[in-house]
């Protein structure tokens, strides 16, 4: 395992970018690791930006800061021009729902329709994150087990405890 | 041991609870709100009382209000409630009430920008109150875990000194999520090395004698001579007194209570110095977690690069500063407040620089930069509020 993992997670609003960042970082306090998440976000409830900064390591973290992350997951076409110039050897998960890709970067780029597959597989929107979940843990499965991500999950997450299973079943078997 | 994720804000909630504090006032406020939302019902769960106040101001008047009743008090709030402490903060430091006071720095000046990080009320927290004549106490964690440790050192000094003691945290510290271990006995807050006393009572007759003793029991009303603890010059008996002597006999308590025992109050901590480095990185708080990675990576590329983090900041560690050296402060502001004690505590022949950010941290790759133009000599590159727009 790499000394240290970056996660950058960023959306806007109500997207559950904080969820996904905080579900991680709990999972890896569960996987005995060390962890660091950071929130930026606007003031309003709803629709502003929102940024998770997450560091994973088997050592303790001195910078908080995710400056070259591993995994960049892009839920707004806002936050994909923002960070996308960070990404130098990871990979970037976006949702061509709100993103259209740059062919001109040179780095790995994965489509995950989550947005759409969440109305049409589960009737809401509101489980695109648990989607999105499902397919970063998939993605991290040398670091995070899959158990460990789905526990932590879902004690962050209050309630439809079987159709959050559901959509990150779904996520992790995209990928 | 319990380990969890948890923010900054329930680091400081559960020391507070470990230390025994038992009364929280306080007004909302972002980034400090979890403080007083956790306060409300952990509180309750210990047999302590919560009140949500009017204002900041009514806030530590309640805190202060309550210490002088016997109760370990605390309260929280950023910039904008912080300097609105000032009348009962200055109380409490005259009439020498503990009491542990938080400020989670937020953008400035005024209201700024509410969650994101600042680092403006460095000098705030030195002269939080009018008049002058004393010395304050002030902690600034960098972690989530260390926001737990410094809350239940800050009550230690706070009783032991018998004085206000600000926690200087910033919005990354306490809306920060990160790994938290809590201790859940007894032996393990003593393997952790956390220190607790209870309150003690003074029993007078004299409880402000004209020395610099630590260690007498704060007052509690009812139990004494019937010591006024009024904001006025008191007498060795507790009593309001115009006499200019007795003034010169406060102040010199209130000031080398602090100063004479600073050995107790200082902490910090340093990195790759033995080597006596060419340029050391000063900061405090938040910016600090980005020096450390910033001066390890320096090292790796075979720089001499040092770094200095201040756990404490007032009374203002001038002894750790030996080194000459490049000085590089790294702070979350752009007009420089921690640079200019460096300036003053640095040996002859030393050169202080700055850094400064506000409302997110500074990255290693920016660091770098610097530290690399400050031993070839190469004067800073364009400040970072040099916006291409101006």
């Amino acid at each position: 395992m790499a000394k240290r993992t970056e996660v950058l997670v960023s959306g806007f609003g109500g997207q559950g970018v904080v969820r996904i960042g905080q579900a991680l970082s709990l999972a890896a306090v569960y996987q005995g690791l060390y962890t660091t998440m950071l929130i930026s976000h606007g003031t309003e409830t709803r629709g502003g930006y929102v940024r998770s900064q997450v560091v994973m390591s088997e050592e303790p973290i001195d910078s908080p800061v995710v400056e070259n992350p591993d995994y960049f997951c892009a839920l707004s076409k806002a936050a994909y021009n923002r960070f996308k110039h960070l990404v130098s050897h990871g990979v970037i998960i976006y949702d061509p729902g709100y993103v259209e890709p740059d062919p001109n970067l040179n780095v790995k780029q994965i489509p995950l329709n989550a947005r759409d597959l969440a109305e049409k597989e589960l009737g809401r929107e509101l489980f695109a994150n648990a989607i999105v979940m499902g397919a970063l843990s998939k993605l991290m499965s040398g670091l995070l087990d899959k158990d460990i991500v789905i526990k932590a999950m879902l004690e962050r997450i209050p309630r439809f405890h079987e159709e959050n299973k559901k959509a990150f079943e779904l996520g992790y078997s995209l990928l | 041991m319990k380990r969890t994720l948890d923010t900054g804000n329930a680091a400081i909630t559960e020391g507070a609870i470990i230390a025994g504090c038992r009364l929280f006032a306080g007004y909302p406020i972002t980034p400090a709100t979890e403080i007083a939302e956790n306060m409300s019902r952990r509180l309750p769960q210990v047999g302590g009382y919560y009140l949500q106040a009017e204002d900041e101001l009514a806030a530590l008047h309640i805190c202060v209000g309550a210490s002088l009743g016997g109760l370990k008090a605390m309260t929280a709030t950023s910039g904008p409630g912080y300097i609105l402490y000032a009348d009962p903060y200055g109380w409490a430091i005259g009439s020498e009430i503990p009491v542990v006071i938080v400020n989670a720095q937020r953008v400035g000046p005024v209201s700024g920008i509410t969650g994101a990080p600042g680092q403006g009320e460095f000098y705030l927290s030195r002269y939080p109150t009018q008049g002058g004549n004393f010395e304050t106490i002030v902690l600034a964690p960098n972690s989530v875990q260390e926001a737990f440790t410094l809350t239940v050192e800050a009550f230690y000094l706070a009783e032991r000194f018998r004085t206000p003691v600000t926690l200087l945290a910033d919005q990354l510290v306490t809306d920060g999520w990160e790994t938290l271990i809590i201790p859940e006995t007894e032996e393990e807050i003593q393997a952790m090395g956390l220190k607790v006393i209870p309150r003690r009572i003074n029993e007078g007759p004299e409880f402000y004698p004209a020395t610099d003793e630590i260690d007498i029991p704060p007052v509690v009303l009812g139990h004494n001579t019937g010591a006024a603890c009024s904001d006025w010059t008191p007498t060795a008996e507790g009593y309001d007194t115009e006499e200019v002597e007795w003034q010169h006999k406060h102040a010199y308590r209130l000031i080398y209570k602090i100063r004479n025992h600073k050995d107790l109050i200082t902490r910090y901590e340093s990195y790759f110095l033995e080597d006596d480095p060419e340029v050391i990185l000063v900061s405090y708080g938040s910016p600090s977690r980005v020096v450390k990675s910033a001066v390890k990576a320096a090292r790796e590329k075979g720089l001499k690069v040092g770094g200095l983090r201040l756990i404490s900041l007032w009374p203002f560690p001038d002894e750790i500063f030996t080194k000459t050296a490049k000085y590089l402060s790294v702070e979350l502001n752009y007009d420089g407040q921690l640079v200019r004690e460096v300036q003053r505590a640095m040996p002859k022949g030393s050169e202080v620089h700055f850094m400064g950010k506000c409302g997110e941290l500074p990255t290693v790759a920016e660091l770098m930069e610097l530290i690399e133009a400050l031993i070839k000599g190469q004067p800073l590159k364009a400040k970072p509020w040099e916006m291409e727009a101006w």
